[in-house]
């Protein structure tokens, strides 16, 4: 397995959410590498900063512009977008390019296991095993990553 | 005559139909508002939650860490409910079975014990949304004792989690094979204070006895209201 962190934008407007996902990553064999609470914001850090993924809340603080913004930076900046977000049920159907969605509220545990099974579907372009519960894999990136069942649901 | 009858016809459909226009726009409105309460509630919980594992971050005092740690675990409890609402078609009834597996899912996954095995037989009862709250955390209370109290020293073991329907009431069993009632570490007085207190809340009767070896509780609740 590749030992390499993997570089995590975090897109959150709620600070206290966004420091706490901050250690999170850490334990999960990720790196932040910054931290943007708008749209503008998210979109500047994603091409300045090239990270891998980015966790992409639907309400930020200027809207609910999350959508857009993991369009935006799946298809300007190659990142893989990850929602993290209470709306579940609102996300389109294509997830706006987004490999999945982690719903609100979540455990530790749930985005601890969700990031570090992302990790190695992203570096080895196949998913280890069956998702994780607490994340659900758009149906894109369950064919990408070679799941033959459906998501299981998070 | 004719004419005027027509033209009374149209006015009244003109007008049913407008008034439908406005009713369906109050609903949708009204269902927005909803959707934007239910967004708000869980990310408050998801606050709360951060603030507390924060703080723990901080703490290095083990009896701190593990107070924090329960109510780090009720919180959670309280949050998976809530993000189980509203997923269904039916916001009133609340899947006991679906968050039972949420819930145990989490506890094996945080624990830091392998060797702590579960086994469920689950059937599907819904409750009301009312009563969500109260039976998530009194699972998760009597989930977290078994954890924290059934096998000291590193020991080995099964937990068991039962529902059963039983004639309009219904029965949640926890069995563990553990040390035992007797012998356990004496549990948290207020952990059972609040699976006591939220007994009497949920109208349900609590039995707590001997597995040999081990403890199994038995928790049986009425389903709807009054028990028949």
């Amino acid at each position: 397995m590749n030992e390499q962190p993997l570089g995590v934008l975090i897109v959150e407007d709620e600070v206290l959410l966004a420091v706490e996902l901050g250690f999170l990553l850490e334990e999960a064999g990720c790196h932040s590498v910054g931290h943007a609470m708008s749209s503008d914001e998210a979109v500047t850090l994603a091409h300045d900063l090239q990270p891998e993924l980015a966790l992409v809340d639907v309400h930020l603080r200027d809207g609910p512009t999350g959508v857009e913004v993991a369009r935006t930076i799946h298809e300007d900046c190659g990142a893989v977008a990850l929602f993290m977000t209470a709306n579940v049920k609102r996300l389109p159907e294509d997830f706006a390019g987004a490999c999945g969605v982690i719903g609100k509220p979540y455990s530790s545990h749930g985005v601890r296991t969700a990031l570090e099974y992302l990790k190695i579907c992203m570096r080895h372009g196949h998913a280890p095993g069956p998702v994780p519960v607490g994340l659900t894999l758009s149906p894109a990136y369950a064919e990408l990553w070679g799941l033959d069942a459906l998501p299981k649901a998070g | 005559m004719t004419d005027v009858s027509e033209a009374r016809r149209l006015e009244l459909e003109q007008l049913v139909a407008d008034r439908t226009r406005e009713l369906t726009q109050a609903l949708e409105q009204k269902t927005a508002l909803l959707h934007e309460v239910d967004h708000r509630v869980k990310n408050n919980l998801q606050l709360i939650s951060s603030l507390l594992l924060l703080q723990n971050r901080r703490v290095s005092d083990p009896a701190v860490k593990a107070a924090m740690r329960a109510m780090l675990d009720r919180v959670n409890a309280i949050a998976t409910v809530h993000r189980r609402l509203f997923q269904s078609d039916d916001v009133e009834r609340f899947d006991v079975s679906a968050f039972v597996r949420d819930l145990v899912a989490d506890v094996i996954g945080s624990s830091a014990r392998d060797n702590i095995e579960f086994s469920l037989d689950l059937e599907r009862v819904d409750v009301a949304a009312a009563k969500a709250a109260p039976l998530a955390l009194v699972i998760s209370e009597l989930l977290s004792n078994c954890m924290r109290h059934a096998f000291p020293d590193g020991r080995a073991g099964r937990i068991f989690v039962g529902i059963r329907r039983t004639n309009g009431d219904f029965r949640i069993e926890i069995t563990d094979d553990g040390v035992g009632v007797s012998s356990a570490a004496k549990s948290s007085g207020f952990g059972l204070t609040i699976i006591q207190l939220l007994c009497q809340q949920l109208k349900a009767k609590s039995e707590t006895t001997d597995a040999e070896p081990g403890t199994r509780v038995l928790i049986d609740l009425p389903v709807n209201g009054a028990r028949s």
